[in-house]
C-alpha cells in the first residue's frame, strides 16, 4: 500500500508538500518525541525526528554516584523494562568485580526480569492499540494484567515502577515467604490477559488491514541501523541475546523465539504477543527450579565496591532490543564512565526508512510499533 | 467478517465482568508491608529518643543528596539515662528530591530510619514546593503516633 | 390524551405559534437525551473497558453531564488571532442546526410530529449533507495545518457516505412506496422492514457511523493523530456544540430514523391496537425510544471496539463495496415491486429473499477484499515457533 518515493507524478499545476508537526506534546508519540513529516497530500515523503527533549545527562550523573546509587537510574532510563536495565548493569558491574551471586538470587533476577519484559509488552499491545484508534478498551485489557504484575513487584521491592531493587552480587533483601505462589497465579492471569488480547486485536479485520504491509523492513535494512530486539526478529532474523550469547543463568531454560516473516507492523505485534507467551515459559520453569532457601549476596561483599581497574561491555536482551552498559574503572567506588547503549535510540534511526512513502496516519502505526521509551533514547 | 465478530464478542464478555477500578479516594487499596514511600525517623519509646544518633551514614549514601543532618552531645547519656551518646540535632529530609530507593534504609547502623510504608506516604502534595522539606518533628510524628509499622530490610 | 398534545393544550392556535411550541418541546427532550446519551455512553464504554465510568458527581455519576454543560459554560472564549473571524464563530452552528433540523420530520408518536412532510426521508437525508460545509469552515478558518487536514478528509468521507445512506432509505422508499415516514411506518404493521430489507439496514448503520464521524470512522477526529481534526482549535461551549450536541444529537436522529424506517417505529408490534383506549402513546413512545436506544447501543458497542479505517481505505470500502450493492439493491426491489403483484405475503418473502442474498453476496465480497492468508498462514509461523525450535 506504500507509493513508491521516487515516482515523478504528472501534476498539471504546481504543488508544494507540506509540513506537518507531529508535535512534542501529542498523545500518540509515546514521549516527547517530536516527529516532523514532509507530505505530499496524505503520503510522507520525509520524515525528520528531533530528540532530546528528554536528556537529563544520565551517563555523566552516573559518574558522580557510586554502583549502588547509579542502580536508581538505569530504572529511570529504561521505564517500563526496568528490571532488564537494572539486570544488565549490575551484570556489568560483577563481571568488572568478579562477583558471582548466589543461586537463589540469580533466579529471583531472572524470573523479576521475566515478568518485566511480560509487563513491558503490554504495555506496548495497550498503546498500540490506543494509536491505531482503539481508545481504551486494549489499553485497559492490557494494563488489567499489568497491574498484577507490578501489584506482585510491589510486595518484593516497594515500589512499582522504579524498582532499584537488584544489587552487585544478587539482590537487595529477600523475596516475601508467598512469593512462588504469587508468582504462579501472575502466570496464569498474564496468559489469560495475552488471550483477551489476542481475541480481541489479532484476527480483527481492520486491525490487519490497518498494520499488515505497513513499515516494512527487511533484515539487512535492519541490520544496517542498528535495529534489534522483536524489530529484527519481525523482519526474520533468529537472533535472541538470551539464546544466542546466553547470560546469567538463561541456558538452563527451554524457551522458543518467535520470528515473523513480513517485517511489518503485524508481524512485531505477533512477536511481542508470543514473546509474552514464551516469557511466561521461562518464569514456569524458574519458579521450579528455584531453591527455598539460600543467601541472597555472596558472602564476602565489601561494604563499598571498588571493582580493579578495566573496562567491560555487558549486553542483555531488553524487550526492545540491545541494552547495553560499557563501564570503564579506575579502582575507585564510581566508574570512570558509564555509557548506556540504547535499544530505543538505534530503532528510532530506522523510522525514516520505515515511514517514507506511507501515509500519515500510518506514521503513528509505525512509531507505535517500534515501541520506543522516550527516557531510553534521550538518556 | 468473522474477525470483526470475534473482536464484537471479546467485548461484550468483558462487558459482563465486573470492572477492576475502586473508586479513590473513598476506597484505598491495601499496600503491601513493603511498600515505599518517603522515608521517616523511628521513636525509641524505651529511651524516650529517636533511634537516630545522627551518624551522617544515610546522608553520605542518598544519591540525590536530599538529607541534611547534624549531631549533638546527648543529655541524656550524661545523665545516664540513654546508651547514645551523641543524638540528632537537626534532620531535615527534602522529599521534593528524595527518589525513594531505599538506599538510606538499608545503610543505617541503628534502624533508625524506615520507609513510611502507609497511604499517608503517597498523600502529601502540598501547594507550595518548600513544604516538601520534612524537618525532624515531621519525620517522628508517624512513629511516636505509633500510626506505623515499618519494615526494615534485615 | 394525544388530541391533547395535537393542538398544544387542546387550544386551536395560530399555526406558527403551533409550530414553535412544538419546537421547543422538541428541544427540550433533546437536549435532556444528548445530556443522557453522553452519561450513557461513558458508562456503557466504561463496562467495556472493565471500568467504573462516573460515579461521583451525582448519583452514581448521573449529574455528569451536567457538571461538564457548566464547566464549558465557564470557559475563556478562545479564538486565535489568525483566524477568520466570521467562519470561526459560525461553523459550529453550521454543522449543528442540520442535524438538528432532521428531528423537525420525524413522527415520535401517532400524528406528533413537528411538520408532518410529504417528502419527509428525502428531506432527512438532503439536510445533514449541509454539516460538510461546517466542517470546510472550521477547518480553514483555524488557520492550523491539522485542521485543515482534517476538513478536508472529512468532507471527502462525509460527502461519499452520503451516498449509500440514500439509497439505502430509497430502497425501504420504494418498498414502502412513499417517502413520507408516517406512512412508511404504517405499511409495517405487519413485519418490519428490516425483514424485508436486511441489506439497507446494514448499509445504513454503516453510513451514519460514517456520518457522525465515529470510530472506525473517525479518522477526521482521529484523536491518536490529529487531535480533534477541524475541532482542534475549539474550546468551551463551542467544542461541546460540536461534540456532544452534534454528534449525539446525531447519533439520537439517526437511530430514530433507523427506528422508524427499519425496526416499524410506534407502529409494529402491536402500536395501533384499540386495547390501549386512551394511552397507546405511552406505549408508541416507548416502543420508539427503546428501538431507538438499541441501535444507539449497537453504534456505541462497535465503536469502542473497532481500531479506525485509514482514509483510503474507508473510501475504497465506501465506493467499491457499499455503493455497488446499494445500487444492486435498488435495482432488484424495482424489478420486484414492478412484476411480483400476486399478493403482499408473496412481495416480501421475495424481497427478504432478495436482500438476504445480497448481505451474503456482500459479506462475501468484503471477505474477498480483506481476505489475509488464514490465520494458520499468519500466525502460525510466528506462534508455532514453539515446536520448530
Amino acid at each position: 500500500m506504500a507509493i513508491e518515493p521516487e515516482t515523478q507524478v504528472e501534476r498539471e499545476f504546481e504543488t508544494q508538500d507540506l509540513f506537518v508537526n507531529i508535535g512534542p506534546q501529542h498523545p500518540a508519540t509515546h514521549g516527547v518525541f517530536r516527529m516532523v513529516l514532509e507530505v505530499d497530500g496524505e503520503v510522507v515523503r520525509n520524515l525528520i525526528p528531533h530528540i532530546g527533549y528528554m536528556h537529563r545527562g544520565g551517563e555523566k550523573l552516573s559518574e558522580h554516584m557510586d554502583y549502588r546509587q547509579a542502580i536508581g537510574y538505569q530504572d529511570r532510563t529504561e521505564y517500563l523494562s526496568q528490571f532488564n536495565a537494572e539486570l544488565c548493569y549490575v551484570l556489568a558491574v560483577e563481571k568488572l568485580a568478579g562477583l558471582v551471586p548466589p543461586e537463589r538470587a540469580e533466579y529471583i533476577r531472572i524470573i523479576l526480569t521475566e515478568l518485566n519484559r511480560v509487563s513491558s509488552h503490554f504495555m506496548f499491545l495497550g498503546a498500540f492499540g490506543t494509536d491505531l484508534g482503539v481508545f481504551g478498551t486494549s489499553f485497559t485489557y492490557a494494563f488489567r494484567e499489568r497491574e498484577h504484575i507490578l501489584d506482585l513487584f510491589e510486595e518484593v521491592s516497594g515500589d512499582r515502577l522504579m524498582y532499584a531493587y537488584f544489587r552487585p552480587g544478587g539482590v537487595a533483601w529477600d523475596v516475601p515467604r508467598d512469593f512462588k505462589d504469587r508468582v504462579r497465579w501472575v502466570c496464569k492471569q498474564a496468559l489469560v490477559g495475552a488471550d483477551d488480547m489476542d481475541k480481541l486485536l489479532t484476527d480483527n479485520e481492520i486491525f490487519i488491514a490497518r498494520t499488515r504491509n505497513i513499515g516494512k523492513l527487511s533484515i539487512e535494512d535492519a541490520i544496517d541501523y542498528g535495529v534489534t530486539g522483536p524489530m529484527l526478529r519481525a523482519s526474520g532474523m533468529k537472533f535472541d541475546l538470551r539464546r544466542d550469547e546466553p547470560y546469567s543463568i538463561y541456558d538452563r531454560f527451554d524457551f522458543d523465539i518467535p520470528v515473523g516473516t513480513n517485517g511489518d507492523c503485524y508481524d512485531r505485534y505477533l512477536v511481542r504477543l508470543q514473546e509474552i507467551r514464551e516469557s511466561i515459559r521461562i518464569v514456569e520453569q524458574a519458579v521450579e527450579q528455584m531453591p527455598d532457601e539460600g543467601p541472597i549476596l555472596p558472602e564476602r561483599m565489601p561494604r563499598m565496591l571498588r571493582p580493579a581497574a578495566g573496562e567491560v561491555y555487558m549486553r542483555c536482551e531488553d524487550p526492545r532490543g540491545e541494552y547495553g552498559v560499557y563501564i570503564i574503572s579506575k579502582g575507585a567506588t564510581q566508574p570512570y564512565r558509564c555509557r548506556i547503549r540504547s535499544p530505543s535510540f538505534c530503532n528510532l534511526s530506522a523510522l525514516k526508512h520505515m515511514t517514507v512513502g506511507h501515509f500519515v496516519a500510518d506514521a503513528v502505526t509505525i512509531l507505535g510499533a517500534t515501541d520506543i521509551v522516550l527516557c531510553s533514547v534521550d538518556r | 467478517m468473522i474477525g470483526v465478530l470475534r473482536s464484537l464478542t471479546a467485548t461484550m464478555a468483558t462487558m459482563m465482568r465486573k470492572p477492576v477500578t475502586i473508586e479513590y479516594p473513598s476506597k484505598h487499596r491495601r499496600v503491601p508491608e513493603r511498600d515505599r514511600a518517603f522515608p521517616i525517623l523511628l521513636w525509641d519509646f524505651e529511651a524516650d529518643e529517636p533511634f537516630c544518633t545522627g551518624c551522617h551514614a544515610c546522608e553520605r549514601a542518598c544519591p540525590v543528596e536530599c538529607m541534611t543532618v547534624t549531631m549533638k552531645d546527648n543529655p541524656k547519656h550524661a545523665e545516664g539515662k540513654s546508651k547514645r551518646r551523641k543524638i540528632v540535632d537537626e534532620f531535615f529530609i527534602d522529599y521534593g528530591r528524595c527518589m525513594r530507593c531505599n538506599i538510606c534504609v538499608e545503610v543505617c547502623n541503628f534502624d533508625a530510619i524506615a520507609m513510611n510504608n502507609t497511604w499517608t506516604g503517597h498523600e502529601l502534595s502540598s501547594v507550595d514546593r518548600k513544604d516538601l522539606i520534612m524537618d525532624k518533628e515531621q519525620l517522628l510524628a508517624l512513629s511516636k503516633a505509633k500510626q506505623i509499622r515499618p519494615w526494615v530490610p534485615s | 390524551m394525544a388530541l391533547l398534545l395535537w393542538g398544544i393544550f387542546g387550544v386551536d392556535m395560530n399555526v406558527w405559534l403551533d409550530a414553535f411550541l412544538r419546537l421547543q418541546i422538541v428541544v427540550i427532550v433533546m437536549t435532556v437525551t444528548v445530556m443522557g446519551l453522553i452519561y450513557i455512553e461513558r458508562k456503557f464504554v466504561g463496562r467495556i473497558q472493565m471500568r467504573l465510568g462516573p460515579m461521583r458527581t451525582g448519583p452514581y455519576g448521573t449529574l455528569q453531564s451536567v457538571a461538564d454543560a457548566l464547566k464549558l459554560l465557564t470557559k475563556e472564549d478562545i479564538r486565535p488571532a489568525t483566524a477568520d473571524f466570521w467562519l470561526f464563530e459560525l461553523a459550529p452552528y453550521v454543522t449543528f442546526v442540520p442535524v438538528f433540523m432532521t428531528l423537525l420530520a420525524l413522527p415520535f408518536m401517532e400524528g406528533w410530529f413537528v411538520r408532518d412532510l410529504q417528502l419527509g426521508l428525502f428531506y432527512i437525508v438532503a439536510i445533514p449533507g449541509v454539516t460538510v460545509i461546517g466542517y470546510l469552515m472550521a477547518g480553514w478558518a483555524s488557520d492550523n495545518k491539522y485542521a485543515l487536514l482534517g476538513a478536508v478528509r472529512s468532507a471527502a468521507q462525509l460527502i461519499s457516505y452520503e451516498l449509500p445512506l440514500v439509497l439505502a432509505v430509497l430502497a425501504v422508499s420504494m418498498v414502502a412506496g412513499s417517502l413520507n415516514l408516517n406512512d412508511i411506518i404504517l405499511q409495517q404493521d405487519t413485519v418490519p422492514n428490516l425483514v424485508l430489507q436486511p441489506l439497507p439496514f446494514l448499509i445504513l448503520l454503516t453510513a451514519v457511523l460514517a456520518e457522525l464521524s465515529r470510530r472506525p470512522f473517525d479518522i477526521p477526529i482521529g484523536e491518536s493523530e490529529l487531535v480533534g481534526g477541524p475541532w482542534v482549535e475549539y474550546s468551551g461551549i463551542r467544542w461541546s456544540i460540536i461534540f456532544a450536541l452534534t454528534e449525539y444529537a446525531g447519533l439520537w436522529a439517526f437511530s430514530l430514523i433507523g427506528a422508524m424506517v427499519f425496526l416499524g417505529g410506534w407502529e409494529w408490534p402491536f402500536g395501533t391496537r384499540d386495547f390501549w383506549g386512551d394511552f397507546d402513546f405511552v406505549y408508541q413512545l416507548a416502543l420508539v425510544f427503546s428501538k431507538s436506544f438499541l441501535l444507539i447501543l449497537t453504534m456505541m458497542w462497535i465503536s469502542a471496539t473497532f481500531p479506525r479505517l485509514r482514509i483510503d481505505q474507508l473510501m475504497a470500502f465506501c465506493w467499491k463495496i457499499l455503493l455497488p450493492f446499494g445500487f444492486l439493491q435498488v435495482i432488484i426491489n424495482g424489478i420486484v415491486l414492478t412484476y411480483v403483484d400476486d399478493s403482499e405475503t408473496a412481495r416480501n418473502v421475495i424481497l427478504f429473499l432478495t436482500s438476504s442474498a445480497l448481505v451474503v453476496a456482500m459479506a462475501y465480497v468484503i471477505y474477498l477484499a480483506t481476505r489475509q492468508p488464514s490465520r494458520e498462514e499468519r500466525v502460525g509461523a510466528i506462534l508455532a515457533a514453539r515446536s520448530a525450535q
